[in-house]
């Protein structure tokens, strides 16, 4: 026998998890719109329901369209499997839901999405589930806030507002001698320009609305496990290492050693909260990950065009881009995103507020709104919109200054954008000396 | 459940069911490196269809304690002990690859009153079971490099598209081998190397045998597979299309629906 290769990234890109449809011959995944399967007779339906054969029951659970979406995403993160999900946010609550209950505690980077923000900081204490938050880069301060009921340390590959850089190596060392995980959200940078298993995470969560789909068309999430935590040895999980009523008694770790997170997660998460994601939704997703890693470039190389841009306006005070030698992480950028940080960055315009509003409001080819990871480029003007009510002071607080102005760079020809961007510019030039 | 021999203990997954010494007794063995997980689909059936249920963890391997055994003999001759420690007395005995040598080494030693052999089913077997020189070399001096080469021959699908709904094979199979003792690797492909009983092993067995191989096993190749079939009276052969060495997570209906025509016979 020769030696065997490993598929590479683009090649599984587009095929990972899917076979040609034996019945039609269909070469695109089909979209199977269905919310049942026909049992062949009622011992394969009880069989399929005590996991005794693999197969798809109740779309909520399984389907076979997202099916191949989680087994591609878990073949591009070097995963074991994965589970798609109504949303990102979805995707946080069910790794959350399937490790703990009342009682527990995360400690997680403050430098984080809103919406996980809110949903640790102010519902999950509802339901007895604790949070500190930490810099992600005060590396001592993660360590030092870790409790014995500590279930999960949680962050993102480049956080928000500040591109910071989270030291995934080094974070997850302090996660495992304390026998806990490390989950990442990995959606800033998809696993073309990041994979967190390598550097020692063990979940993974993307919203696939981003750059997943990359084309700003439908919301959805992805978690995916990379099968190397050892849930029964940490002695901390009992969701996976205890008798579960709720399904016969299941020993989740006995039952699949290295799946157990997984299993447990479909089979209580899915079928209890529900936050499934539509077949069509996953074949939107599937669509776009075809093209990952040509637009992930393409972002990539468009972003930096853009900062060579920026960095020659004396309007523009303040860049913050980890490939930049002036950011905090610039050199753990250069070990954790050799290629590339990603395409979301932010700046700091002079003449504060008065200049950012005139700025959004004159672009053209960017489209002003609350999103990142589309095709498209977009921006925003936060201390003018998702955080007006926020004094200057409150706004330093968050790292955020009057004339913080976040890209979101697309694919579209680098000179329109630039174009566009020094028309802006001059607007807000204009709307400061009037 | 586990199991208390020579002060260690040795896991046995029942699907989480008492043994009952009434029941016939189906006992699950995973092959190099692996555990008793790669039988998560047919070990949960038999539980649940009638059967008692041991589906082993080898010495050494995931849940069970004790040192890794290098040599198919001691693997067969600890099963054996291990077998008398439960309640069990009539066996059908389920090997996989380097598990299927150890079944096979397992029912030739079977002369106890307390057990009795009802059938011996070798899944992904060849004899003998030579292993490429490269891959021996890479277990003995980098594991990882081993576990990625194994990984790669033992699927037909280079991209998966398995029938696990979320579950890529390939990943699931570099984790259960990362997760081992990284030195089970080059222990269990010695012990498939130098094992040399086959012959004598088939000549003690009265049982019958049953043969699943995946028409696309590059480790295992089916033609081995049937060649020794051939020269079995009492043996069949099932093969299983479109897969490859793996094929209990490739087809898990395939090797179930073989396993439950012959055990069940």
């Amino acid at each position: 026998m020769s030696r065997p290769t490993r598929t590479r990234f683009d090649t599984l890109s587009l095929h990972a998890g899917q076979r040609p449809d034996p019945v039609h011959g269909a070469r695109a995944v089909p979209v199977y719109q269905t919310a049942s399967y026909v049992f062949r007779n009622s011992d394969h339906a009880a069989s399929l329901f005590n996991m005794e054969r693999p197969g798809h029951a109740y779309s909520r659970l399984s389907n076979p369209t997202t099916a191949v979406l989680e087994e591609r995403m878990a073949a591009l993160e070097d995963g074991i499997g994965g589970i798609a999900t109504a949303s990102g946010q979805a995707t946080l609550h069910l790794a959350i839901a399937t490790i703990m209950g009342a009682g527990s505690h995360i400690v997680s980077s403050s430098a984080i999405y809103g919406g996980s923000h809110n949903l640790m900081q102010y519902t999950l204490p509802r339901f007895g589930i604790e949070t500190t938050f930490v810099s992600p880069r005060d590396i001592d301060g993660i360590r030092n806030a870790i409790r014995p009921d500590t279930r999960l340390i949680f962050g993102e590959t480049i956080g928000n507002p500040g591109n910071d850089i989270m030291n995934i190596p080094v974070v997850a060392e302090i996660a495992h001698e304390h026998r806990i995980p490390l989950m990442i959200d990995s959606t800033f940078t998809t696993p073309y320009l990041m994979k967190p298993f390598e550097h020692g995470a063990n979940l993974i969560m993307h919203s696939a609305t981003k750059f997943l789909c990359g084309h700003g068309t439908v919301i959805g999430g992805v978690l995916v496990d990379h099968g190397r935590f050892d849930w029964e040895g940490s002695g901390k999980f009992d969701t996976l290492s205890e008798p579960y009523p709720g399904f016969h008694n299941m020993i989740f770790d006995e039952e699949m050693s290295q799946g157990a997170f997984l299993l447990r997660a479909r089979r209580e998460g899915m079928r209890d909260f529900g936050a499934c994601m539509a077949p069509t939704v996953a074949f939107y997703v599937l669509q776009g990950v075809e093209t990952l890693s040509l637009r992930m470039q393409r972002h990539v190389d468009n972003t930096r065009k853009i900062i060579e841009f920026l960095q020659s306006s004396d309007q523009v005070k303040e860049i913050s881009y980890p490939e930049l030698p002036e950011h905090p992480d610039y050199e753990l950028s250069k070990t954790l995103l050799p290629r590339g940080a990603g395409s979301i960055f932010s700046f700091s315009l002079s003449g504060g507020r008065k200049a950012g509003q005139a700025l959004t409001e004159g672009l053209d080819v960017f489209s002003h709104l609350a999103n990142v990871g589309d095709a498209k480029s977009l921006v925003i003007h936060p201390a003018s919109t998702t955080h007006h009510r926020m004094s200057k002071t409150d706004l330093e607080k968050a790292g955020i200054t009057e004339g913080t102005i976040r890209l979101s760079v697309g694919l579209e020809d680098p000179d329109d954008l630039i174009e566009d961007l020094s028309k802006g510019l001059h607007i807000a030039k204009k709307a400061i000396s009037a | 459940m586990h199991i208390a021999l020579d002060n260690a203990q040795y896991y046995a997954y029942t699907g989480t069911r008492e043994l009952n010494p009434v029941l016939e007794t189906v006992v699950f063995v995973h092959g190099a490196s692996m555990d008793h997980s790669v039988w998560s689909h047919q070990s949960r059936y038999f539980a649940y269809h009638g059967y008692n249920v041991l589906a082993l963890d080898l010495p050494g391997h995931r849940h069970s304690q004790g040192r890794l055994l290098s040599k198919i003999e001691d693997m067969a001759e600890w099963a054996v002990r291990i077998l008398d420690r439960t309640p069990c007395r009539a066996i059908h005995l389920v090997g996989h690859s380097m598990g299927a040598l150890t079944a096979l080494e397992t029912a030739s030693m079977f002369n106890s009153d307390k057990h009795f052999l009802k059938s011996l089913s070798l899944v992904g077997f060849s004899y003998p079971m030579s292993v490429a020189p490269a891959l021996m070399k890479e277990a003995k001096e980098n594991p990882s490099k081993a576990f990625s080469m194994m990984t790669e021959w033992s699927h037909a699908s280079k991209t998966g598209g398995e029938p696990v709904p979320g579950f890529w094979a390939t990943g699931m199979q570099m984790s259960m081998m990362e997760n081992n003792d990284k030195h089970a690797i080059y222990c269990n492909l010695q012990a498939c190397d130098n094992y040399s009983g086959g012959e004598q092993a088939f000549k003690k067995i009265k049982c019958p045998v049953l043969f699943v191989s995946g028409k696309l096993d590059k480790m295992a190749p089916a033609r081995l597979a049937m060649r020794i079939a051939d020269k079995n009276n009492n043996a069949t052969i099932e093969l299983i299309p479109g897969c490859g060495h793996n094929l209990m997570f490739e087809s898990p209906d395939g090797v179930l629906d073989s396993l439950k025509r012959f055990i069940g016979k």
